[in-house]
């Protein structure tokens, strides 16, 4: 009984979270007059949507060196000083916009994500600080499962593949980016949420940290591969160093771009099946709408399940590449054998 | 003609990837099946290969995306 009342919970609860997403789809369509928009739900927005509403979030723009500041949209453009072109805000005289710094969607979830894992951090250091956890058993369900996700990171992904004498300074970064990560990856699954992963900027910061740690502790070897491979006839440096410093960026950039397609296609995916329905009732009518719906709304529940479980595996592929990367540029390796194995 | 040129980019991508994904598979379940105490070990590997298969098919996907939001005309 207690089982079936669970299933029954759990369902609701999925079906719960595609309404926004239908009423997300059918309120872009009545605006822009196409049956859907796939580009403008999954893109960055001025605005925060919550249940009933949305909020508008300030604009910054910095024009020809002075700043200004609005409240939202509405009152940058009813200042005059701002107008309306092609979706975006341009100055009104006809000068270009230096540097936008906007608040967005996507930034108030990177910003969510930081703010709960801070707190998630701090809370479980101080347990651990008061001796809970190292003295005695970790108590109740959410030490338990911090620590099984930290030794998991710490024993896993970072002690197998970064040097035994130098992976615990990398801890830290692999379980904050594990977690924000995770965190950013599944407010998109909540009911008005947007996936800041969806957003190339972001990822492609992550993955910009990524390198830059990756590069700052590269071991005399790593830039000894880079520069002059060890081992090889001279002639072929002309080839291979070029290569090898097209590596070093290529690695970040399949980082960023592994996380931002993965995220994007899942959205782009339900949206598109839901918008089936859409599609269906403007060219065949309203009833075929609703046996449009039959389908795509199991489908879209499979497909929640799916993204779900593809939204810890991404973060934990972007952890564990990470960890590998920083692994191979810190390594050092003996010089004989170095020439051996590449021989 | 550019739509069509991405959407037959994307099929390909997705060919080589399922190539690619479905041999790492293949020697992953076999190995499992001779090994079965190293399994632990192996599906790591299997997961990181396949991320990296992935990480280049995603670029096919991206390239297509791009052709048809119309970058660069």
């Amino acid at each position: 009984m207690i089982q079936a009342c669970r299933r029954l919970f759990v369902t609701v609860f999925i079906v719960l979270f595609i309404v926004p997403v239908l009423k997300a789809s059918e309120q872009k369509a009545e605006e822009e007059g196409a049956p859907i928009n796939v580009v403008g739900t999954v893109s960055n927005h001025h605005e925060l949507e919550y249940p009933g509403g949305h909020l508008a979030l300030p604009r910054i723009f910095l024009v020809n060196g002075k700043w200004y500041f609005y409240g939202s949209t509405e009152s940058a453009i009813e200042s005059g000083k701002f107008t309306e072109s092609e979706g975006a805000l341009a100055p009104a005289d006809g000068s270009k916009i230096t540097l936008d710094m906007s608040i967005t969607s996507h930034l108030i979830y990177v910003w969510l994500s930081v703010i709960i894992t801070l707190i998630i951090t701090f809370v479980m250091v101080g347990r651990y600080k008061r001796g809970e956890g190292r003295k005695t058993e970790p108590r109740g369900w959410f030490q338990n499962m911090f620590e099984s996700v930290f030794i998991f990171i710490r024993d896993d992904i970072a002690k197998n593949n970064i040097p035994e004498d130098e992976y615990r300074k990398f801890v830290p970064y692999l379980f904050s980016v594990f977690v924000v990560i995770s965190f950013m990856n599944l407010f998109s699954l909540v009911p008005w949420g947007a996936t800041a992963t969806a957003d190339i900027t972001v990822t492609a910061t992550l993955a910009g940290i990524t390198f830059f740690i990756t590069q700052w502790n590269g071991s005399k070897d790593h830039w000894n591969h880079v520069f002059w491979f060890p081992g090889v006839p001279g002639w072929i440096h002309i080839v291979l160093t070029p290569i090898e410093i097209i590596g070093l960026f290529t690695k970040p950039f399949a980082l960023a771009v592994r996380l931002f397609a993965n995220m994007l296609s899942g959205k782009i995916m339900i949206i598109c099946i839901i918008g089936l329905i859409f599609v269906f009732a403007e060219i065949f009518g309203v009833v075929a709408g609703w046996i449009t719906s039959v389908f795509a709304i199991p489908l879209t529940v499979a497909l929640f399940v799916l993204k779900a479980f593809v939204s810890l595996l991404q973060a934990y592929i972007f952890t564990l590449l990470s960890a590998v990367f920083i692994g191979m540029a810190s390594e050092e390796h003996e010089h004989e054998e170095t020439i051996e194995a590449h021989a | 003609m550019g739509l069509l040129g991405a959407g037959i980019g994307a099929g390909i991508a997705a060919i080589g990837a399922g190539i690619g994904i479905g041999m790492i598979g293949k020697g992953a379940t076999e190995s499992i099946a001779r090994q079965p105490e190293a399994s632990d070990d192996i599906r790591g590997a299997m997961i990181l290969t396949a991320a990296l298969i992935e990480g280049v098919a995603l670029f096919g996907v991206i390239a297509c995306i791009l052709i048809v939001f119309g970058v660069g005309q």
